[in-house]
């Protein structure tokens, strides 16, 4: 296992030679690279594997808030909004956008300003929604980009999206490519974990789906390996009642002597990959549960991240099981968290919403920096798309909807190599549309490849004749501006 | 040819086709020639036709490389060519460009320079060029050729300087022969049987046994399944449940009936379009349906209808073109000469259709087909005859009616009928009093005068009159407060202005919570309502396909039965029953809400401008007679007191279906025996399952070319048309989708049998003949064995299309029947077998996995079709990701038999896929997929060792063992002789002996884990068996069904 401390900027690449050398002899990893299994599509030792250089980040933890979370309530304060309440959008502003079919009968588009307050925090000054008073405080140590826009304007296509690079399903996602073009960096763990977070709230829970962590072009074994909350953390993990480790190892031992002797007798290479893997998977029964374990933190992991991180399946419990994921050396954590969809009823979900999310991200952040972890972790948060600043429905002082908004919205991240305390790109009054620095969805892939080490045109996949990559065809660019 | 021969050949591979070309087999050519399709296309497709290539628009230097005139022209093989590509990659010229990031390598250089040495002589692509049935080669070991097949494979391998391999023993044939014709294990007898059977033919008897068997029907239909993207939920958003089994179910009976594959093909295509489609014919067409489909909210259905087509197009273009002609999506085929413009040509043909646009969430979206089972069909035709002899009868009577009806308005009971109208059990009624008056409400019987709201107005109508409104009327708190399982009536006379304006008439329903409650909805000058817990995929709305003509009172109700289904609404118009347009079901939690009942708008400036009068709500379903009685009420009046001369013959009418319906129990009974008759009909209906099928819409097929692919970017309009470099059609074929599928079964088509040959070829093989199965391109691989598959293919078109012969010739052949092993040094020179130097061994796909611990256990039942069923499945797997409002939410196991059906019957939902067989690499059936990966990971590991169905066919295995024989050998062999067909070495007993002393031991001495290991599964453990000895056993089972032997074919 590597060594969470060392911040040797090669170290990343001897990792992967490391593993170049697993692979050829056919050992090592899971849900990953394991698979000497080159018919499936993987150029070994080719360009299309990174690190291409340097790598600022090894790992990444990506919190996605499915739904879409309306930033001018959280993100990008628009206080003018007040003398526009209940007033038309201008038509100017909106110029032809296209709506969803939620809203596009709609007689009126009432703006709705927030009704909440906002707070400046630290040296950058970022002003925050009053629900997040503990992000606050790491502010900066945070990257925030309130000029992401998206192609999609519905919650399918955007989220596969923001996952994939593609608004069609079937393409492989952050994750994968991540676990595709790096490996792993562990002996007996997933490289790629998805975990989804169970919202405290549940009015308005959207889709998400398995396919929005597979493997697509790339071979199977890269897709992300479900964390779950209840039941064996990975599927199947658990021996069946009354078998025990013992009896388990006993039954393996003759499995594998009985594997040797076909393997003697008809020589397939096959045979002796199956046999190291039944060992991983041995190896894995002890790992896991040993990493699901929490009752080995102490008191400042439950006073730093609260007492909901206890419960399985909370945000906050995901939040902690994925610092403790990065730390045993998994490459790419995905966490899922939902319930952010709010069409109706913002003033009474946002509180829900920002409970959940805000003490974990500020814990989670200060816990990796405490552990010497946070410089070469690289964290994400957002959604698929933002929110209308006009009202879906009614509208009063009080309580609004909003509709989807592909034009602009804000994400953040941190740690990893990216710029802290700063505030990227400006939208209109409205936040409506964007006024400086646009930020694509291609651009903002390539950026994370670049923090990882890798040239978004050079990692690549062989598919139906073409290379495919994460960031589309049209041209994309990592945003120097964001990295530090 | 001598061994050392080889070396260039393997120095080639990484080069010319690391990516793609080549792939794993040795493409190098004996005598050292150059051969353009095989050497130099791959390389020039891979590195220069990017930017010189069929792309117009990508094009650089106005040079194109891909077409012999073209480069012949530019004059680059005058020395160029050779030139650029020589620099050196420093040099600013240098081909190709450093920042492309594709150099050729020294080997590739080479080869192009031969090339253009030799002239440059280019052929066409190989898979394009109508296939010829070759001659077939000369081989030294005659011998060992049993058919054609073997000769082609032996040529090959004795120029590779390497000999077959023996044949397999009988016990692994067996097993081989079995696990790729039926998908399952052979019985143990069976193996024993031709283990033991002298006859020359032993062999092919076996084959043909096989072959007649129902399991090779449903294995095929597996394979093919992939392809269709064939599964059980609509895959976006929701991803409600699909009611599209019986597709499944006729692709299985096509692989059984042996249908020929030009007619399962153009069936699947274009059964609809036959000259009279038979229900199979059309239940084909299922195919056409399998794509992903949506109805999440906010959707715009151009875009979706856009990309369904697409669907359809690339689908078409991967299964029977083996072609990626999505490439040519956004803009011309890089690789292929496939035009953007012939891509929308294709699309077009798939793209004239009625399937809607959103599933409705529903499971039987339309056009659907019923599929009445066959045991009911009898019935079916009987009850036809009797519903129409009793429709005949009431219809008779009708006629009959006008005379008896005059005498009924003079008697008495006419004077008491007038209050049939069904009062004093209203729940509501809201009338009217005059201009400015409040109105006069009765509310469960209690009687008050309530204040009109401001903007009210009042007008002359029925019982006191009409109000009308740009916002509510009228606000009652305590009315109207229905929950979903209450039954309940609305009705009213409006009078409507001719306009299209939408609005509700009347209403409980709060906007700002997801619409929840219900209303009398008018939109288009249409009535029907809104009955809804959450806007708009927990409800339902149901609205009248007539229009109300505009400024005449008219009676109009809704009625709801409770039931939550639409068929549980109906809505009248002047008491006459309205056929309605399903505009959202599927509606399911509660509707009950705080906000009051309001007459008129539920929002400012959505108001219908319409005027209501004798609003009435019932807290139940009034049926039809009562309707009318409602609506007839005051012509009723008009009638008793006047007779029916003075009324006009609309008027006579309307009063005259009332009465029948109200009044005369003649026509009654003839009604109540069409309804129940009626009701029957509906019964077998709605229990017989649901052909999705697909259906043309009106007009011409046609098509945009779209802008980089994008919905909202239509360019030109193209007619539907196949691509350029393919065979044209057959002259004067019209252009239809019929036409596209027969065209696919021309002659001189070169794809469609090399495309389905390989495909099953690679069923049996593991690899195709052509690896990259769904890319026979220029930038697809090139085939191992050209010959062979050409042969093949025009074996297959010769043979009608025959897949049962096909795979007869393949499994009779000497290639397929050798023995898997193989030594290292063989293995060096062959290490992929894509020179079939061995017979095939590969780790069987999830559904066989699972499959053969069913069927070696005893627990497998062997029913064919019908609905897909759910086995074990840990919990969570559903809903850790779909919508709580989704159908397929919560998964529910099955119980009993259906937790032991073939894996291919597993319900498949597309956002969480089985998950013991999608860790076994089983594609999530979004898209087509032609071929598996093939991955070995610990996961697969976890499965086979701790999932509780195998868990559970293990014990049911050591059971079977443990009452075969008291011997402990013998029972070790009826378990290895289930599983892998053979019994075990002495070595191997004397392994499992020990692990079973050990287990026996840990067993007994652990009384309730033996009994823990028991109770694993639904199906009880026999309790006369001691459980520490069962235990044991159930253990070395499992250990047995994790063997790699076991996993692997």
């Amino acid at each position: 296992m590597s060594d969470p401390g060392h911040t040797d900027p090669l170290a990343g690449v001897r990792e992967t030679l490391t593993r170049r050398h697993f692979l050829r002899t056919g050992s090592h990893l899971l849900g990953g690279a394991a698979l000497a299994n080159l018919a499936a599509g993987r150029p070994l030792g080719s360009d299309a594997l990174g690190p291409h250089f340097a790598p600022k980040a090894k790992r990444v933890i990506y919190l996605h808030m499915v739904g879409g979370p309306p930033q001018m309530d959280l993100f990008d304060p628009k206080p003018g909004m007040v003398d526009w309440y209940d007033k038309d959008l201008p038509e100017s502003v909106r110029n032809g956008q296209r709506l969803t079919t939620m809203t596009s009968g709609q007689a009126r588009f009432p703006i709705a300003p927030s009704r909440f307050r906002f707070d400046r925090h630290g040296e950058c000054g970022m002003e925050l929604c009053e629900l997040l008073p503990n992000l606050g405080k790491t502010a900066d140590k945070m990257c925030f980009v309130r000029t992401v826009h998206t192609d999609a304007i519905n919650h399918e296509p955007a989220i596969t999206f923001l996952q994939t690079g593609n608004q069609l399903t079937g393409r492989p996602c952050l994750g994968a490519w991540a676990s595709y073009g790096l490996g792993s960096m562990n002996d007996d763990l997933p490289t790629f974990v998805v975990m989804v977070a169970r919202p405290t709230n549940q009015e308005q829970m959207q889709a998400i789906s398995a396919r929005l962590w597979a493997a697509g072009a790339l071979p199977g074994a890269h897709a992300g390996v479900s964390f779950r909350s209840s039941g064996d953390p990975i599927l199947f993990l658990q021996n069946p009642d009354g078998v025990s480790d013992a009896v388990r190892r006993r039954t393996l031992d003759g499995i594998a002597a009985l594997n040797q002797r076909l393997l003697d007798d008809l020589g397939d290479p096959e045979t002796r990959t199956r046999m190291e893997q039944y060992e991983l998977a041995y190896r894995m029964q002890a790992s896991v549960p040993e990493l699901a374990d929490l009752t080995t933190e102490g008191e400042h992991t439950w006073s730093l991240y609260g007492e909901e991180a206890r419960k399985p399946g909370t945000f906050a419990n995901s939040a902690l099981m994925a610092r403790r994921m990065v730390e045993r050396g998994v490459r790419f954590v995905q966490v899922y968290h939902n319930n952010w969809d709010t069409h109706a009823n913002v003033a009474g979900r946002l509180p829900d919403q920002c409970r959940d999310i805000d003490r974990p991200c500020h814990a989670l952040i200060l816990d990796l920096e405490r552990r010497g972890l946070l410089d070469e972790t690289l964290i994400v948060w957002g959604g698929e798309f933002g929110r209308t600043i006009y009202s879906q429905g009614g509208v009063s002082r009080e309580n609004y909807g909003r509709d989807h908004h592909p034009r602009c919205f804000t994400m953040w991240m941190a740690g990893g190599g990216i710029r802290p305390g700063h505030i990227h790109g400006e939208t209109d009054e409205f936040s409506y549309n964007i006024v400086r620095d646009p930020v694509n969805v291609h651009d903002l892939h390539a950026t994370f490849l670049h923090l990882l080490g890798m040239d978004h045109e050079r990692l690549t996949v062989r598919h139906q004749g073409l290379d495919l990559r994460l960031t589309g065809v049209e041209p994309a660019r990592p945003i120097p501006a964001l990295m530090a | 040819m001598v061994p050392g021969a080889l070396l260039p050949l393997l120095l080639l591979v990484p080069s010319a086709g690391l990516h793609s070309a080549s792939g794993g087999v040795g493409t190098g050519h004996a005598s050292g020639e150059v051969e353009f399709g095989r050497d130099v296309r791959p390389i020039l497709s891979e590195h220069c036709f990017a930017c010189h290539g069929p792309d117009e628009a990508a094009r650089e230097g106005d040079l194109r490389l891909d077409e012999e005139a073209a480069a012949r022209t530019a004059g680059v093989f005058e020395g160029e060519l050779v030139r650029r590509i020589s620099l050196g990659a420093d040099h600013p010229a240098h081909m190709p460009p450093v920042e492309l990031g594709k150099p050729l390598s020294a080997e590739q250089v080479q080869v192009l320079t031969d090339w253009v040495a030799a002239g440059a002589p280019y052929d066409r692509h190989w898979s394009f060029r109508t296939p010829e049935r070759p001659g077939l080669p000369e081989v030294q070991e005659q011998a060992w050729v049993r058919n054609p097949v073997d000769a082609f494979v032996l040529a090959r391998l004795e120029e590779e300087g390497l000999a077959p391999a023996p044949e397999a023993d009988r016990r692994s044939l067996a097993r081989r022969l079995a696990l790729d014709l039926t998908g399952l294990p052979p019985a143990p007898a069976e193996v024993e049987a031709f283990v033991q059977d002298p006859r020359p033919d032993a062999y092919e008897r076996l084959v043909e046994r096989w072959l007649a068997s129902d399991a090779w029907g449903e294995h095929r239909a597996r394979g093919w399944l992939d392809v269709a993207r064939y599964a059980d939920t609509h895959g976006i958003h929701f991803d409600n449940y699909r009611d599209i089994w019986p597709y499944r179910d006729w692709v299985i009976e096509a692989f059984t009936a042996d249908v020929p594959y030009d007619t399962f093909s153009i069936e699947q295509l274009a059964g609809d379009l036959l000259p009279e489609p038979t229900i199979p014919q059309r239940v084909a067409t299922g195919y056409l349906r399998c794509n992903i489909t949506t109805n999440e909210g906010g959707l715009i259905d151009e875009e979706y209808k856009v990309l369904y087509a697409r669907d359809r197009t690339e689908s078409f273009g991967q299964a029977w073109l083996g072609l990626t002609v999505g490439c040519a999506v956004c803009h011309d085929h890089k690789y292929d000469p496939l035009t953007q413009r012939e891509f929308y040509g294709l699309s077009a043909y798939f793209d004239n259709t009625r399937v809607p646009i959103r599933d409705g969430n529903a499971q039987d979206p339309p056009p659907i087909l019923r599929v009445t089972p066959p045991e009911q069909r009898a019935r079916l035709a009987t009850l036809t005859g009797e519903l129409e002899a009793a429709r005949g009868a009431r219809a008779a009577r009708e006629a009959s009616a006008s005379e008896d009806l005059a005498a009924w308005l003079a008697s008495p009971e006419a004077a008491r009928a007038v209050e049939r109208v069904p009062a004093g059990e209203e729940h509501l009624i809201v009338r009217a009093a005059g201009a400015g008056a409040p109105a006069q409400v009765v509310l469960e019987g209690a009687a008050r005068e309530v204040a009109l709201e401001e903007g009210a107005s009042w007008e002359e109508g029925p019982s006191g009159g009409g109000l009308r409104s740009e916002g509510a009327s009228l606000v009652l708190p305590d009315a109207g407060d229905f929950d979903t399982a209450d039954a309940f009536s609305c009705s009213a006379w409006v009078r409507l202005q001719p306009n299209d304006r939408s609005g509700a008439l009347a209403s409980r329903m709060d906007m700002g919570n997801a619409y929840r409650g219900w209303d009398l909805w008018l939109q288009g000058r249409r009535v029907g309502t809104h009955i809804i817990a959450a806007w708009p995929q927990q409800a339902l709305k149901v609205v009248a396909k007539a229009q109300v003509p505009a400024e005449r009172w008219t009676h109009v109700a809704i009625t709801y039965d409770g039931s939550a289904k639409v068929g549980g609404v109906r809505v009248y118009y002047d008491g006459v029953e309205q056929e309605v347009n399903v505009e959202a079901q599927g509606l399911e939690g509660s509707i009950r809400t705080t906000v009051p009942f309001r007459l008129g708008s539920r929002t400012p400036g959505n108001a219908s401008g319409a005027a209501v009068a004798d609003l009435r709500l019932h807290a139940r379903v009034l049926d039809a007679g009562e309707v009318a009685s409602l609506a007839l009420a005051p012509l009723l009046t008009d009638a008793v007191a006047q007779g029916l001369e003075p009324l006009d013959e609309g008027t006579r009418s309307s009063l005259r279906d009332w009465w029948l319906r109200a009044v005369d129990e003649d026509w009654q009974r003839w009604d109540g025996e069409a309804q129940r008759l009626d009701g029957e009909r509906r019964a077998i209906e709605a229990s017989s399952p649901t052909a999705h099928v697909f259906a043309e819409a009106e007009g011409a097929p046609m098509a945009f070319v779209l802008d980089r692919g994008e919905y909202d970017r239509r360019g030109e309009q193209v007619q539907p048309g196949t691509p350029a470099f393919l065979p044209p059609m057959a002259s004067g074929a019209p252009a239809s989708r019929l036409a596209l599928a027969e065209w696919l079964f021309q002659a001189d088509h070169p794809l469609t049998a090399r495309v389905a040959v390989n495909r099953f070829w690679q069923e049996l093989f593991g690899t195709g003949l052509v690896a990259t199965s769904g890319d026979l391109g220029l930038s697809g691989e090139f085939p191992s064995h050209p010959e062979l598959l050409d042969w093949l293919a025009v074996e297959f078109r010769e043979s009608g299309w025959r897949v049962k012969d096909l795979f007869r010739l393949l499994v009779t052949s000497a290639t397929y029947r050798q023995a898997a092993g193989a030594p290292a040094a063989k293995r060096a020179l062959d290490g992929d077998n894509r020179l079939l130097s061995r017979g095939p061994r590969f780790r069987m796909d999830a559904e066989m996995i699972r499959d053969t611990a069913l069927a070696a256990s005893g627990l497998l039942v062997p029913e064919i079709g019908g609905p897909s069923v759910r086995p074990y499945q840990p919990p969570g797997v559903w809903e850790a990701v779909a919508m709580r409002e989704s159908n397929t939410h919560t998964y529910r196991m099955d119980a009993g038999e259906r937790l032991w059906r073939r894996s291919m019957y597993t319900l498949w939902k597309r956002a969480a896929p089985p998950a013991s067989m999608e860790i076994f690499d089983a594609p999530n059936r979004e898209t087509c997929a032609v071929r598996r990966i093939r991955t070995n990971t610990p996961l697969q590991a976890l499965v086979t060792l701790n999932d509780p169905q195998f868990v559970e066919a293990a014990r049911a295995l050591a059971v079977r063992a443990l009452r075969t024989s008291e011997s402990y050998a013998a029972r070790m062999d009826a378990m290895m002789l289930g599983l892998a067909s053979r019994p075990l070495a002495d070595e191997e007993l004397r392994t499992c002996g020990a692990v079973l002393a050990d287990l026996r031991a840990h067993y007994a001495a652990e009384p309730e884990a033996a009994k823990a290991l028991a109770e694993v599964g639904e199906s009880p453990a026999p309790e006369d068996l001691p459980a520490a000895e069962l235990a044991a056993w159930t253990m070395l089972a499992n250990m047995l069904m994790n063997l790699d032997e076991v996993v692997t074919k």
